[in-house]
């Protein structure tokens, strides 16, 4: 077993390599520049999207402190969830950007009433209600879109295991939490059943491909009969 | 509280998102990428009768040289018995290590994120027949968000090639079976360009095949007819085959190029020992394109991994009867130069680089039935650095010696970004 400061300053120096790493320091390449995806999304209904998960039913706190449930759907009617802290400084602004885009589309298309926003802080301690609050009416958004966040660490976690999106706490040089939580993050379609259907990386967040599902789903939003193609070969 | 926490805030960036372009070089582009120092390769091993406890395990190695215990195996995880242990595959989470068993279908789901110094088996599922309506010999394991992606190779009803595609969510629920088209049946790997929306799919050979003995299979015209001959270009979003390439000869692995604007991929075919390139053109169609040949065809070295590096320049193919690694310059797709050529053993299967592209991992073994084809049957890991020119050695392990089987397919593992560490204290500064 090793000094315990020999170990902190290692793992430091593993996150130094990591950044280099994804500069591409010493590649002979440019690094890749940003580019419009290179497809058309396959347009609604000439594919499936099965049920991924179910969820269990969580309540939260809303905007005002109050109890509220974590989705709240008319039957037929769609959920986009995403999961951010107010400090985050890089995924969590770029994936409530695409939701802001979103949100302005499904008002565009006639589709607000039938498709709701849902942000969760999975960082109660700082993201108060207020907060989120305040983060939502700087977004001024035209369709329905709700800001929840948790009365402490422990009520968010179980909603964290249940959409299996992970979360870390980082901890700075001194050994003690720092601002910072990482996260592979992730937005999750959710129909009125609970059931997720379908999952997108903010690092491949395709507002027209999440569009054309939700145009796919949302004459049913009801999860549909297991596929065909789940039958024995011929 | 359950929220991990662990040091390192720069690694945040690494797993928070960033380009998130790719993993380290050969895994999807929905993992976070490891791009600092390994600490941990994990080898999916198979076990061999008489040979330790003979059943198939993860083998987790010490791989940073700033420990002690640098080039030593540091963990051992039987899950009893013999299942044909093959191919593994990380979640998008680097949480799990989904490893399956080419035999009875058989998975087992190891917690590798909790400690990644000793993972622990987490959920196994033996049903898979079952649930995915008869398909056989799960093989790549391929993270997509929230689930896993795996191509199969065979099916329960006649064991040949015909087979397909399966999903299941991260928590080991079945999602669905998509078969492979007709005229393109077989199947192997599995790799998605997600900014292309395309994914390709190669083609191997079916239960009855690849279980039986290599040299009574070469013997037999008629089941070598049963070897895969297509690569499929599917719409990923969709799932839905859009072009079936003529690739004859088993193509085997798949590496998309990583930088987004190079839009092509490799394979190699193992019968026929030819490195191909899958080019898009202008269209939006892709082409498959015979490259240059590996080794000489005509001895059969039988071509079985390759691996690209990160900046798209240089690739490395290993092959299984010849029991040697060749390193190409791929800077232009269309016309690989050898490089580098060296033998590392008398057989080799899967070859591995680090993200930066200095450190290589060779593991020996191919198939139960396949292994020892060529003469003796060593089984190791052998681990180097490469600068560009030259494989130097750096350490060995004997995987028969030290009573551990066959080892196949090297997945990576990091403190930095995964160790459930500091607040709890049971983990500050650990070091294996």
């Amino acid at each position: 077993m090793s000094h315990p400061g020999r170990g902190i300053a290692c793992v430091l120096l593993v996150g130094s390599l990591s950044v280099a790493g994804i500069a591409h320091e010493g590649s002979p390449e440019p690094p890749p520049r940003a580019r419009t995806p290179g497809f058309d999304a396959p347009p609604p209904g000439s594919y499936e999207l099965p049920p991924i998960q179910r969820l269990s039913p969580h309540r939260l706190l809303d905007e005002r402190g109050r109890e509220a449930p974590l989705l709240e759907l008319e039957p037929g009617h769609l959920a986009l969830v995403s999961f951010i802290y107010l400090s985050c400084g890089h995924a969590c602004p770029r994936t409530t950007a695409v939701l802001q885009g979103m949100d302005r589309t499904l008002a565009e298309r006639g589709l607000a009433g039938r498709v709701e926003l849902v942000t969760v802080s999975f960082d109660p301690e700082r993201d108060t209600p207020a907060r989120m609050g305040a983060h939502r009416a700087a977004l001024a958004p035209r369709g329905r879109w709700r800001f929840l966040t948790a009365r402490d660490p422990a009520s968010i976690d179980p909603v964290l295991a249940d959409f299996g999106q992970d979360a870390r706490l980082l901890l700075g040089p001194d050994g003690e939490p720092g601002p910072l939580i990482s996260h592979v993050l992730k937005v999750f379609l959710v129909d009125s059943e609970g059931a997720v259907r379908n999952i997108y990386s903010t690092g491949f967040l395709d507002p027209r491909v999440i569009l054309n599902d939700l145009l796919t789903l949302e004459p049913v939003g009801a999860a549909p009969a297991p596929p065909a193609s789940a039958a024995s070969p011929s | 509280m359950a929220l991990r926490r662990i040091t390192a805030a720069l690694a945040a960036l690494a797993l928070a998102g960033g380009p998130a372009l790719a993993d380290e070089t050969c895994q999807s582009p929905y993992l976070p990428k490891l791009a600092g120092q390994e600490d941990y390769v994990y080898v999916w091993t198979l076990g061999i009768e008489g040979v330790g406890d003979g059943s198939d395990k993860l083998v987790t190695v010490r791989t940073n040289p700033s420990s002690p215990h640098y080039g030593k195996v540091v963990h051992s995880l039987s899950v009893g018995g013999r299942h044909e242990a093959h191919h593994a595959g990380l979640t998008d989470d680097r949480q799990y290590l989904w490893a399956g068993g080419l035999d009875d279908s058989r998975i087992d789901i190891f917690d590798v994120g909790s400690d990644p110094a000793q993972p622990t088996l987490w959920k196994t599922i033996t049903d898979f027949e079952e649930e995915t309506g008869g398909v056989v010999g799960p093989h790549t394991f391929y993270a997509i968000p929230g689930r896993m992606l795996i191509s199969s190779l065979s099916n329960t009803k006649d064991r040949g090639g015909k087979t397909a595609l399966v999903e299941y969510a991260n928590d080991g629920t079945y999602i669905r079976t998509i078969w492979m088209p007709e005229g393109a049946e077989y199947g192997y790997d599995v790799r998605v360009n997600a900014h292309l929306n395309r994914m390709l799919t190669s083609a191997f050979t079916g239960h009855e095949n690849y279980m039986r003995k290599l040299s009574d299979l070469l013997g037999d015209a008629d089941a070598m007819k049963k070897f895969g001959n297509t690569v499929v270009v599917w719409d990923f979003h969709a799932r839905k085959p859009l072009q079936t390439l003529d690739v004859p000869g088993a193509a085997l692995e798949i590496r998309w190029a990583l930088n987004p604007i190079h839009e092509y991929a490799f394979t190699s075919t193992a019968l026929t020992s030819k490195l191909w390139g899958v080019f898009r053109k202008p269209d939006g169609s892709f082409e498959a394109v015979d490259l240059i040949d590996i080794g000489d065809p005509a001895k059969v070295p039988l071509p079985v991994d390759i691996s690209l590096s990160a900046d798209d320049s240089t690739l490395f193919v290993s092959s299984f009867m010849d029991g040697t690694v060749r390193v190409y310059d791929v800077r232009e797709p269309r016309r690989p130069k050898l490089i580098h050529e060296e033998k590392i053993g008398s057989q080799v299967n899967m070859v591995s680089q680090s993200w930066d592209g200095k450190r290589i991992y060779i593991a020996s073994s191919l198939l139960a039935s396949w292994d020892g084809t060529s003469g003796d049957d060593p089984q190791f890991l052998k681990a180097f650095t490469w600068d560009g020119k030259t494989l130097t050695p750096t350490f060995e392990i004997d995987f028969r010696k030290e009573g551990l089987g066959r080892p196949h397919i090297m997945r990576f593992g990091q403190h930095g970004l995964m160790a459930r560490a500091a607040v709890t204290g049971d983990a500050r500064g650990r070091d294996h």
